[in-house]
């Protein structure tokens, strides 16, 4: 069988030499945290304060993530699927915190919980302004817009003629929904569920904004890091940082991980163009 | 029996006008048209795709124009098939049994009975990709008769395939039709297709009824 035959180009040199710097410039940043502050990661284990910040961490983060998705999914749907009036206003709205600054956007929700509106929810024992129901606000807020446009993409890519048959075969909306729609999406959900939650697991400065930092209160491991730098105590800080790049790099993995079917080259050998 | 009567539908940037076409029961029809003339938007409409803008769709004398596309009890074979690529054969065949709560061994039954009939026992176990357009075809008739309906809609249901494959579904279409008594009305742009199988036909062109007549009756100067 003929071999196809192998070109070099000087544009493909350029971009993987490009890529060669850029990976190696964020391996090299990223390693010096993990070279710095592995030797302390046994200590801030050890250290009751880091271990509150790691739970804390974990505890927004799932809530917070849970919470966008079921926000997330039916939104996604009222804009992809249904005859919403003003549909692009709607969409307008919902993508516009996308592009603001996490400190402006924690601002907002300081205003709201500041307002009647949060004097009403903390006389109904929710309290939201220095508490850590403040940063799973916070995480909401940011991450919302974020996980419906991930989702929006997967529905707006579900065929319509799939959707049709479920609907000749007998199927409600809602059945259409959970048995073709919803699963032909589900890598992307799952993607957007993890994406979401290592985001929020990172996130600072919306819930600075909101919560503040109070040690063993509000102090999640991204405030712990800031604490320490702010002490000077630079070896813990490393150490939180350490263990929350670990905890981003899993995350990172698994998201790929669901994300292989769909985000592979449909051109099996890219050498042949 | 299906009527079309004054039927309009308004999608924009295509307008089907003032369609009347009636269908006798257990007739085979074919709508007949050049790519964009508005066949598929006809059959869309009959399975209740699209809300009419005039007129109205009668099934058995009953006004179906406001019935949901799920209460319509119509089969509909997609021109691309439109077969569930998460499920199985099997159950891309056994879905609408399962919307409509059959009992499992029940379910099992049919879904044996109608690939034996179709020939497609041994494709059970595998997924829509790893299928040839011809089997795709066959599983999506399957997907549609398992559930016994009364009338059959296909879009441009041979479209996709080759010469040979074409002639043996023609046969297979002609025995469905024998056995289980459905209305058949499909979609073609090809007048050898649609003097082959059907009764009588309709030709569109432009979103307008231009004519109905018998398939025998049908000439290559009618479509121009």
């Amino acid at each position: 069988m003929k071999s196809p035959q192998k070109h070099v180009y000087l544009f493909d040199i350029l971009a993987n030499l490009t890529a060669v710097l850029v990976m190696l410039f964020i391996l090299v940043a990223l390693s010096s945290i993990v070279v710095k502050g592995f030797p302390y990661i046994g200590e801030a284990f050890l250290s009751e304060e880091v271990r509150f910040a790691v739970k804390l961490s974990l505890y927004t983060s799932s809530v917070s993530t849970l919470v966008c998705l079921l926000l997330a999914i039916p939104t996604a749907y009222a804009v992809t699927k249904t005859s919403l009036p003003f549909k692009r206003f709607f969409e307008i709205i919902i993508e516009l915190p996308l592009s603001l600054p996490h400190i402006v956007l924690g601002l907002c929700l300081l205003l709201i919980f500041s307002s009647d509106f949060g004097t009403f929810l903390k006389a109904h024992d929710f309290k939201v302004i220095f508490e850590v129901n403040g940063i799973i606000s916070a995480h909401i807020f940011i991450n919302l817009p974020f996980v419906i446009r991930i989702i929006k993409t997967a529905f707006m890519g579900v065929d319509s003629r799939l959707e049709f048959a479920a609907r000749t075969l007998g199927a409600s909306k809602f059945k259409m929904f959970w048995r073709v729609t919803l699963p032909l999406s589900k890598n992307a959900v799952i993607g957007a569920m993890i994406l979401a939650w290592s985001r929020a697991l990172g996130e600072f400065g919306g819930a600075l904004m909101v919560a503040g930092i109070t040690r063993m209160k509000t102090e999640t491991l991204t405030a712990n890091v800031y604490l320490n730098m702010a002490t000077g105590d630079v070896g813990q800080a490393l150490a939180s940082a350490t263990i929350l790049l670990i905890i981003s790099l899993i995350s990172l993995l698994l998201f790929n991980a669901f994300n292989k079917q769909t985000g592979e080259s449909r051109v099996k050998n890219p050498m042949l163009y | 029996m299906i009527a079309l009567e004054n039927f309009s539908v308004n999608l924009g940037q295509f307008y089907l006008k003032n369609i009347n076409i009636r269908v006798a029961k257990g007739e085979i029809f074919a709508i007949l048209g050049a790519t964009g003339a508005g066949k598929t938007v006809i059959l869309e409409a009959l399975a209740g795709l699209y809300t009419a803008e005039n007129g109205a769709i009668y099934i058995d004398q009953q006004n179906v124009s406001n019935t949901l596309p799920e209460e319509r009890n119509l089969g509909y074979v997609h021109q691309d098939y439109s077969l569930f690529p998460h499920l199985s054969v099997y159950q891309n065949i056994e879905f609408g049994l399962k919307i409509k709560k059959i009992p499992k061994t029940e379910r099992l039954n049919k879904v044996k009975d109608i690939s034996h009939v179709l020939g497609i026992e041994h494709l059970l176990s595998r997924y829509p990709r790893t299928l040839s357009g011809g089997e795709q075809q066959r599983t999506a008739l399957a997907r549609a008769l398992v559930m016994n309906p009364k009338i059959l809609l296909m879009d441009e249901p041979f479209s996709a395939l080759d010469c040979n494959t074409k002639e043996r579904m023609y046969d297979m279409i002609n025995m469905i039709h024998e056995r289980y008594g459905c209305t058949i009305i499909f979609v073609t742009h090809d007048l050898h297709e649609a003097k082959r199988l059907a009764d009588r036909v309709a030709v569109i062109q432009n979103g307008e009824l231009k004519m109905i007549c018998s398939s025998c009756e049908i000439q290559n100067k009618d479509l121009l």
